[in-house]
């Protein structure tokens, strides 16, 4: 490790901690208030916590399908990349399950996703996959870190790559079949999330990776041209969604359409993501697409902007009204159709977001020293 | 025979009358006319039968039986029938529903209804552009649907479609992931957040002018019987942090007694009995050419009919 990597672990570690610490009181206004500190309610049930958990399980899964390709390929002089993935796919994983531990209204009760499971949910059924993704996760994890030629890690990586498809896309589907949500309801849907978590899976590992000191320039401009296409591709599936709804304009989804691209946030969509988190890295990588720094600068921007993809999703969906007036009808708290999350809710998610961060940099202390003594 | 239900675990009259009384005090709304209570409704225990009120016991007032008291006899021949065979449906004539939001405050008050949770609200909807104007009252309870959206995605099988219909929520075994929720195309289900209107256990009020102030005090301390189970509210307790919502007044209907939308709509606007029965009132209204249903379109099958 060198001396740059080294003072980039450092700021990293101090970032997530002070996140961690102010954090923590999110964590507290859980666990006194219980839900009475969130914007979310009756008519807008998912917000923020939701949002991330499903952009946090995104980067896991394209990060996991990524360190299962480099196995299957038996590519060693990537393998470090690999392994970083791996790390970074667990503590995406972690976050994303607290995200959604924390969200409901009876965590304790957790158990009976197991226990009483309904198939037919799409939520049922992601508890189970979500049992087996952990499973298979630690044990490429040992594996990997271990030892590099074992024949298991081949064979695994062949198992993983469907198996994280079929998990990216049911995330989708989760939202994807709700037909009482017409921005949901799509058939896209499980498509953009895959799309969605591969891109935000490559750039945080590209990220990681760079702060690491893992990045030569051809592995770089590698990561760079995957960022490149799979950006493009995430665009032609918003468009191909958008364009058509709009242009049918049947108003439950094209209303909807136009409040992501118009209503009050109309920022998230087209600054914070459309700019910051696709045009400004598409520049980077499509004019600088031999610069490691550049390249690592746009995986950072499309990482850090993840967010605003779910937020457009899951936010604006809830936001239309399914019954006119209804808002009018009854007032109380959680009886409204608007939607902003509060500063438990903000707090809560800097404190899971550095968590994983700091999961992350423990693990790959940890490890780092399994490694040198297996290898 | 003769079952009994014991207070104050029974959902009498004279409770109802108490509360709506405390929760017209605690919110501000205009008092609602005290009705004095009556010795039997006092007593310890109250006989089931006598609820049980058969049309030919009722004398029709000016020749004509009053429609709550046809459709309490036919509630009672409901019961009769096994739960697979009863279909139970709500009909509500939108013409005659003047908005006074009765339904709306007597859910509340029989389900002790925290803030932010309602059942049944009433939409408020301007018709037309001046000088052709009218407005038009919609209310919204659950639609208790034949092909229920919220059912299939809740993760934890903790809400069904009962034999009769009606569609179930196990507040203990929810686990408050509000999928149900999101699913729900009449947003008829509401996530209890966990708000109270008073203090638990309420603070001594030491003067206070409002109109039933003492009822008002016990409201999260007196027992809710959804479902047929009391349960009163306690900090990170089922129902808080549950999907909540109207359940046709399940555990009134099991005690002989219409909804209490139902009995309280002042214009006789709201209708309630068994489908299956070829002689109910209901039936013979949803048989209208003017009858209709929210959102037809998805297929949900609700089982509301509104009469326009």
């Amino acid at each position: 490790m060198n001396e740059k990597t080294n003072i980039w672990l450092k700021v990293l570690w101090v970032v997530a901690g002070i996140g961690f610490l102010v954090g923590l009181y999110g964590l507290y206004a859980r666990f006194v208030f219980g839900h009475m500190r969130t914007d979310y309610g009756s008519y807008v049930p998912w917000g923020l916590w939701v949002a991330a958990y499903a952009m946090l399980i995104g980067i896991s899964a394209g990060a996991y399908v990524m360190a299962s390709i480099i196995f299957i390929l038996r590519r060693k002089d990537w393998y470090p990349i690999a392994r970083a993935a791996l790390g970074v796919a667990l503590a995406a994983f972690i976050g994303g399950m607290i995200a959604i531990f924390l969200d409901l209204g009876h965590p304790e009760r957790f158990y009976e996703l197991i226990f009483s499971t309904n198939f037919r949910s799409m939520m049922g059924l992601m508890a189970w996959l979500y049992s087996f993704y952990g499973l298979m996760l630690l044990l490429l994890i040992w594996l990997s870190w271990t030892r590099e030629d074992n024949p298991w890690l081949r064979r695994l990586g062949y198992l993983s790559v469907p198996y994280a498809i079929l998990f990216a896309g049911a995330e989708g589907a989760l939202f994807g079949v709700v037909g009482a949500r017409p921005l949901w309801e799509s058939g896209l849907t499980p498509l953009l999330f895959l799309v969605e978590a591969a891109v935000s899976g490559v750039a945080a590992v590209t990220v990681v990776s760079y702060i690491l000191g893992y990045l030569d320039k051809a592995k770089a401009a590698f990561l760079g041209r995957a960022l490149l296409i799979l950006l493009l591709t995430n665009l032609l599936l918003i468009w191909a969604d958008f364009s058509t709804a709009l242009y049918a304009g049947i108003p439950a989804k094209s209303d909807a359409i136009r409040s992501v691209l118009f209503g009050d946030f109309w920022w998230v969509f087209w600054i914070v993501y459309m700019l910051i988190g696709v045009v400004i890295p598409l520049l980077l990588l499509a004019f600088r697409p031999k610069s490691v720094g550049a390249i690592s600068l746009a995986g950072l921007l499309i990482m850090v902007t993840a967010i605003a993809t779910k937020l457009s999703l899951v936010i604006p969906a809830q936001t239309q009204a399914e019954l006119t007036g209804l808002e009018r009808a009854f007032t109380g708290p959680g009886l409204k159709f608007e939607y902003f999350p509060t500063t438990s809710e903000w707090l809560l998610y800097v404190w899971i977001i550095s968590a994983a961060v700091l999961i992350f940099l423990a693990g790959f202390v940890l490890l780092q020293r399994v490694h040198k003594e297996a290898n | 025979m003769t079952k009994t239900i014991e207070k104050p675990d029974a959902p009498n009259d004279a409770g109802r009358r108490t509360f709506l009384k405390g929760l017209a005090g605690a919110a501000g709304v205009a008092a609602v006319t005290a009705v004095p209570v009556s010795k039997a409704a006092q007593a310890k225990s109250i006989p089931l039968e006598m609820f049980k009120v058969a049309p030919a016991q009722v004398t029709p007032v000016g020749g004509e039986l009053d429609p709550l008291e046809r459709m309490r006899g036919e509630l009672v021949r409901a019961l009769e029938k096994p739960v697979n065979e009863r279909r139970w449906v709500m009909v509500i004539d939108l013409r005659k529903c003047v908005g006074c939001n009765s339904c709306t405050i007597s859910c509340v008050a029989e389900n002790h209804l925290p803030p932010g949770v309602v059942y049944r609200p009433v939409i408020h909807e301007e018709i037309g552009t001046f000088p052709n104007v009218s407005e038009r009252f919609l209310p919204r309870p659950c639609m208790q649907c034949d092909n229920p959206p919220c059912v299939p995605v809740c993760p934890v099988n903790a809400t069904w479609k009962r034999d009769d219909g009606i569609i179930e929520i196990d507040y203990d075994k929810c686990i408050g992931c509000r999928y149900c929720i999101t699913a729900c195309p009449y947003n008829a289900r509401v996530f209890d957040k966990g708000f109270v209107y008073n203090d638990v256990p309420p603070e001594p009020v030491v003067s206070t002018a409002m109109v039933g102030s003492e009822a008002a005090e016990q409201y999260e301390v007196v027992p809710t019987f959804e479902y047929g189970e009391p349960r009163t509210r306690e900090a990170g307790q089922s129902p808080i942090g549950n999907a909540r919502k109207c359940h046709f007044c399940l555990h009134r209907l099991e005690k002989g007694m219409l909804p209490a939308c139902t009995t309280t709509c002042i214009g006789r606007a709201t209708y309630f009995g068994d489908a299956n029965d070829p002689d109910s009132l209901v039936s013979e209204l949803i048989a209208s050419p003017n009858v209709m249903r929210l959102k037809e379109a998805l297929g949900a099958e609700p089982k509301v009919y509104y009469l326009q």
